[in-house]
């Protein structure tokens, strides 16, 4: 009965409007065209090709993007689902003295409220366990997330976490990678030192390579932090089922350590997890590990329905992994002709507040540093430490586009006081086939040389080899 | 007044970690009609890697890209994987197909072989049949084959493998050792125009000349090529993360937070150079990392040429620009009153 009164009150336009078009179309969404599915649609060529390796074959996922087909994980609605948010610390280092819920819990709406006190194991951690799911003790950055509450809607959700109150012991905070180096100042997850990655490549003998040297040049580089910027942020959907088995649709880019980290920090076997990923909006490195899934499954759990995040782009600069800063200190020494005979460096990764994917980047990093260059005395030592900010992990090229900026500004300098041209310099120490890598790999396919020509001859640089 | 630079960059980056296991798994079915299913726990992340395990499957078995169905990323129906990260999925997951392919594919030669009148050894998979090598005309579609193999033999083709490459522990005190399965090289090649009277950076064009070993798909190379591009000149001239005396992040939103857009992209030339790994999945390595690495370099190799100045940290505003410039034409006045 109500619904006709809504309906008989509608102005006369709108009224015309619902009678001509059928309600159904109304309520879908916005989704082109309305034509009926599956689309008669010409397959491109290349997916029909054999052989098929080297064709230059379409994406299946592509028609379905290009036609707002894609289910994101903001396009997943389920009976009865609830929106969480996560209240973040704003505060850079602090201990934690009492988390009051009351007012947010009261609030029409809202359903439940998780703190980290309630995660049946608060840690969690690629290589280090030294990340809490919700900081419940002490906090290590401004994004720690320090309690969640699921509502009804993503607006009542918002409201209440301004409505829960952290009281905070403030605590100094360090920012700056070289002042967390020194020995003396305090460990932020003490036991452990601030230290918490420290990787040395040694070949040959730097000693004798510099003594060789006719020239050496010394500078320091520093870069910034970066965000990976997705455009589909971190999210994921949590539902459980009578027999107490969760399902979690999520954006995370690996699944099978996703799946585990859940079943860990909800102290449930493995076998009760199932983790979907849907085609994910862009990954970069920033989805490699778990984010809101579990606080989604666990307020899922304490509601007995279906509960989503989706992080709101703040959140996803202040919380997710970022790009380590570093701090390159680059010796090199050349003969006249521009020969590299001897190169000295030393890398400080700054990692924020946990690890992450610290030790895989400082490992790529220290690795890398030397160049795609044969040289014979090597000294390359590099350190990963913690500071009170946003953490590092794991993003496109892993340290490599930091120490690429150092060596290729390096050998430019190079180039420049012997009055080498650029290309040739490069030429000249680049890698061939049978180089020994700085960890003494005899390295096989090797193209260093090759790419230099093919882009000179593109480019159109002056006196390009033909 | 608008000054002119152009800068090289070089780089190479690793393809398969060894340091530690590194593994990847894959399933593959072949249906009765000679199309496949693949079922891999790699996420497509929008990289199209999910296209390319669907050729490299198809090629094992001698069909198209379009015949192969790809499942993926759920724990319930889909093997283990690493995940979509360090540039793996093409080199790792792909090995893991394409040997999987290979074990459907016996089956199938195992029953095709007594129908032809020849030993298994002596057949090969091709443009959607099952064939003596050497002898084309004598054949059997791929579909009639996998019907066969079901419907009469009972042993339906499919093929399971995994994939890691070997891992092995680096020497601790002098990280001497193997810790990647391959690696691949590239060159960029930056023109930039630099205003010397506002530190303005204009990257006009990029040329990038990319080692990927042999493209599975010339097409996805090329877009992880530009893509990675527009991240590099984020890196070199914008973005980036600044945080305030007490920690907390002062530009967490894309308000403050510059990121390139389609109008601060350079023109961008991509050129894949012949490469061929023989440890990869028919001679394939990889190509999503490396894209961005040399980018940055690049530019600010362009902007000391174009202005003479080595701007040592990143990322190059215009106002660091200038300020080196101000500080150069400084140094360079008290020389000449000093001389």
């Amino acid at each position: 009965m109500e619904k006709k009164t809504v309906v008989a009150e509608k102005s006369a336009p709108a009224q015309a409007l619902l009678e001509s078009v059928e309600l159904e179309l109304l309520r879908a969404p916005a989704l082109a065209p309305l034509s009926p599915l599956p689309l008669e649609v010409l397959v491109p060529e290349a997916r029909q090709q054999t052989p098929a390796v080297g064709q230059r074959a379409t994406r299946p996922d592509g028609r379905l993007h290009g036609l707002g087909q894609t289910k994101f994980i903001d396009d997943f609605y389920l009976p009865g689902m609830l929106f969480a948010k996560i209240k973040r610390a704003g505060v850079a280092s602090a201990r934690i003295v009492s988390i009051d819920t009351k007012e947010a819990e009261a609030m029409p709406g809202v359903v439940a409220v998780l703190t980290g006190a309630e995660i049946p194991c608060n840690s969690f951690g690629p290589s280090l366990k030294d990340q809490p799911v919700l900081a419940d003790t002490r906090v290590f950055h401004a994004g720690d997330g320090v309690a969640a509450v699921a509502a009804v809607t993503e607006q009542i959700a918002a409201e209440a976490i301004e409505k829960i109150k952290v009281e905070y012991e403030m605590l100094t905070p360090v920012l700056d990678p070289l002042e967390s180096l020194k020995l003396e100042t305090p460990g932020l997850h003490a036991p452990n030192p601030n230290i918490y990655g420290h990787k040395v490549i040694k070949k040959g003998d730097i000693a004798k390579g510099f003594a060789e040297s006719d020239h050496i040049f010394e500078r320091t580089f520093r870069t910034q932090m970066v965000e990976h910027v997705p455009l589909e942020p971190h999210a994921s959907v949590a539902t459980w089922d009578a027999n107490g088995r969760v399902t979690i649709y999520s954006t995370l880019g690996r699944i099978t350590l996703g799946r585990s980290d859940v079943a860990r920090t909800l102290g449930i076997p493995m076998s009760r997890v199932r983790m979907i990923s849907t085609i994910v909006g862009g990954n970069f490195g920033g989805k490699n590990e778990i984010t809101t899934e579990p606080v989604v499954a666990l307020l899922s759990k304490k509601t007995g329905r279906p509960v989503k995040c989706l992080f709101t782009r703040p959140d996803e600069f202040i919380s997710s992994t970022t790009r380590h800063p570093l701090i390159m200190d680059y010796k090199t020494g050349v003969s006249k002709e521009g020969k590299i005979l001897a190169r000295q460096i030393r890398l400080v990764l700054d990692g924020g507040a946990y690890c992450s994917w610290s030790e895989t980047t400082l490992g790529k990093a220290c690795i890398l540093s030397a160049g795609p260059y044969n040289i014979e005395n090597l000294y390359a030592e590099a350190f990963v430490v913690y500071t009170n900010k946003t953490m590092t992990g794991a993003m496109r090229g892993f340290g490599a586009p930091q120490v690429c900026f150092a060596y290729e500004s390096q050998m430019d300098d190079i180039a420049t006081a012997l009055k080498i041209d650029p290309m040739e310099i490069r030429l000249l120490n680049a890698f061939t086939n049978g180089s020994l890598s700085p960890t003494g790999q005899t390295l096989h396919s090797v193209v260093v040389k090759e790419t230099l020509i093919q882009a000179a001859q593109r480019f159109g640089w002056n006196g390009a080899p033909s | 007044m608008k000054r002119r630079g152009r800068g090289i960059a070089c780089m190479w980056y690793p393809i398969g970690f060894t340091a530690s296991a590194n593994p990847s798994a894959a399933v593959v079915k072949v249906n009765e009609d000679g199309t496949a299913t693949l079922l891999t726990g790699t996420v497509e992340t929008g990289q199209g890697s999910l296209t390319v395990l669907a050729q490299i499957a198809a090629q094992a078995l001698g069909i198209a890209t379009d015949d192969v169905h790809v499942v993926s990323a759920d724990t319930d129906t889909t093997p283990m994987d690493t995940g979509a990260i360090a540039s793996r999925t093409t080199y790792v997951t792909g090995n893991a197909v394409m040997l999987a392919a290979e074990n459907a594919k016996k089956i199938l030669f195992e029953v095709a072989a007594p129908l032809l009148g020849v030993e298994p050894a002596h057949l090969e998979a091709k443009d959607h049949k099952i064939q003596v090598k050497g002898f084309p005309q004598r054949n059997m579609h791929i579909g009639d084959v996998a019907e066969h193999a079901r419907g009469v033999k009972g042993t339906p083709p499919i093929g399971s493998a995994t994939f890691n490459p070997a891992v092995l522990k680096l020497d601790p005190e002098t990280g001497q050792g193997k810790p990647f399965a391959t690696y691949v090289y590239a060159t960029q090649i930056a023109e930039v125009d630099v205003d010397d009277e506002t530190g303005e950076v204009e990257v006009l064009r990029i040329v990038a000349s990319h080692d990927c070993g042999a493209p599975i798909n010339p097409m996805l190379v090329e877009g992880q090529v530009e893509g990675g591009i527009s991240m590099g000149v984020g890196f070199a001239l914008q973005e980036e993360m600044l945080f305030d005396s007490s920690g907390r992040l002062i530009n967490p939103n894309l308000t403050n937070y510059i990121m390139p857009t389609s109008l601060d992209m350079p023109s961008v030339e991509v050129d894949i150079v012949d490469s061929y790994d023989e440890t990869g999945p028919f001679g394939a390595k990889g190509v999503g990392e490396p894209t961005c690495v040399s980018t940055a370099a690049a530019i600010l190799n362009a902007i000391h040429n174009a202005v003479g100045v080595r701007v040592t940290s990143l990322p190059a505003t215009a106002e660091k620009v200038f300020a080196a410039i101000q500080a150069k034409r400084a140094q360079e006045a008290k020389l000449v009153t000093a001389g």
